[in-house]
């Protein structure tokens, strides 16, 4: 597993620009094991989990929510490049004023009473998926001073195992505020671009939404002797 | 041909309607099987209760068989609840038989637990053993961790009032600090 690229690209647990990380990231080294058959199975997901309609984050209202129309395509794909299927993807975004309907979102920016911000699907047998929303808008935070996350959008993937399982967020290209985003640049710069979604106008609705692309790879064999 | 995996980010703070199931911490079986409480609080490396991380199960059922069905509207063997207020979580499940690996080993009764959390950029791995450092002792991780103070903080211990409650704190951070794995 010496040669496995994990490391090359996700972000260490301690990060001190990243002021929440200074007491909560382990001072211990991880301890590696090999992932037990356990964990090399992962929970099933029924068709009826999903609905069609929670792909869609701009229908849940009454009309349309206000904001930049767009749709995200891709695939979601295991290290060797194989498709992972019918697997659970669950998104979730601040509106396009960058707010969350969420207590304690302290934002003094206006809810969406047409937008929840809220979505998830299935992968289809390709590993492909598509998601319609609004663009999310940039939002200040307290981390530091003039502090503001870039636009991004929330992913978590369970894989086709429980160790593939993963959580993280996909930004917009050529979005100013990733250069000054301490989440964003904790993530070594050879993993930078792989979170960047690239614009792909042909995916999108011709005169009603934007098209972006943006495929996410989990861990596959390579890293798991077991199989995955 | 090797494609880099996607890097991980942090959960952040805005989950709670998002993520979590209704009754997501009472995890689900077909069959029956002795049920327990797996429940202690998440502290940070300054002692304070964690009150917004994300605390995911999965285990085998009561008989160390891997879960692979659903009730039809969830999956069994799946634990899904968010640490409160005072950094306290609750999984009610049934008690996780031990298995084996692949090489023969014998893996003790164990829950895999997984940690999200603002400030995580990864999800924090570990195994939490139902049983005593006696009958783990030749656990695969037992034994890849060898030192049995550090293995304590892995055990959940039962409750001498009520046997059916298993208590487990975990320190991300400094005395006391939990083992964390990775694959």
């Amino acid at each position: 597993m010496a040669d496995t690229p994990v490391a090359d690209v996700h972000p260490p647990y301690l990060y001190p620009d990243y002021k929440s990380t200074r007491l909560r990231a382990p001072a211990q080294p991880l301890v590696r094991v090999a992932p037990s058959p356990l964990e090399a199975t992962g929970p099933a997901f029924p068709r009826t989990f999903v609905k069609d309609s929670e792909a869609d984050l701009t229908t849940w209202g009454r009309s349309a929510p206000l904001g930049e129309k767009m749709v995200l395509v891709g695939r979601v794909l295991d290290e060797d490049g194989r498709p992972v299927r019918r697997s659970l993807v669950e998104v979730w975004q601040a509106n396009a004023s960058g707010k969350y309907p969420h207590p304690v979102d302290d934002h003094d920016a206006p809810l969406d009473p047409n937008f929840l911000g809220k979505g998830q699907l299935l992968t289809d047998d390709e590993g492909g998926y598509r998601l319609v929303t609004v663009k999310p808008g940039a939002y200040p935070w307290q981390n530091h001073a003039f502090g503001w996350r870039p636009a991004h959008i929330h992913f978590s993937l369970f894989g086709n195992a429980y160790a593939q399982r993963l959580i993280t967020q996909m930004f917009f290209p050529g979005d100013p505020l990733l250069a000054i985003d301490p989440i964003f640049n904790s993530v070594p710069e050879a993993g930078r671009q792989l979170l960047v979604a690239d614009l792909d106008l042909e995916h999108g609705i011709e005169a009603v939404a934007l098209g972006y692309l943006w495929d996410m790879v989990l861990r596959g064999p390579r890293a798991t002797p077991m199989g995955v | 041909m090797a494609k880099k995996p996607t890097p991980s980010q942090t959960v952040g703070p805005f989950f709670a309607r998002e993520l979590l199931w209704k009754d997501g911490g009472t995890v689900l079986f077909p069959g029956r099987g002795e049920r327990i409480t797996l429940t202690g609080c998440v502290f940070d490396g300054a002692g304070a209760p964690i009150f917004d991380a994300l605390v995911e199960t999965w285990q085998a059922d009561s008989a160390g068989r891997f879960p692979s069905g659903d009730d039809g509207a969830r999956p069994y063997g799946y634990g899904r609840v968010s640490t409160d207020t005072d950094g306290r979580y609750a999984i009610e499940t049934v008690m996780p038989g031990s298995f084996k690996g692949p090489g023969g080993e014998t893996y003790a009764p164990q829950i895999s637990v997984s940690i999200f959390a603002r400030g995580l950029l990864k999800a924090l791995q570990t195994r939490v053993f139902l049983a005593t450092l006696e009958v783990i002792k030749d656990d695969p991780l037992a034994r890849a961790v060898g030192d049995p103070e550090r293995l304590r903080t892995l055990i959940a211990v039962r409750d001498p009032r009520d046997p059916k409650i298993y208590r487990w704190d975990v320190r991300l951070r400094g005395a006391g600090e939990a083992v964390f794995i990775e694959y």
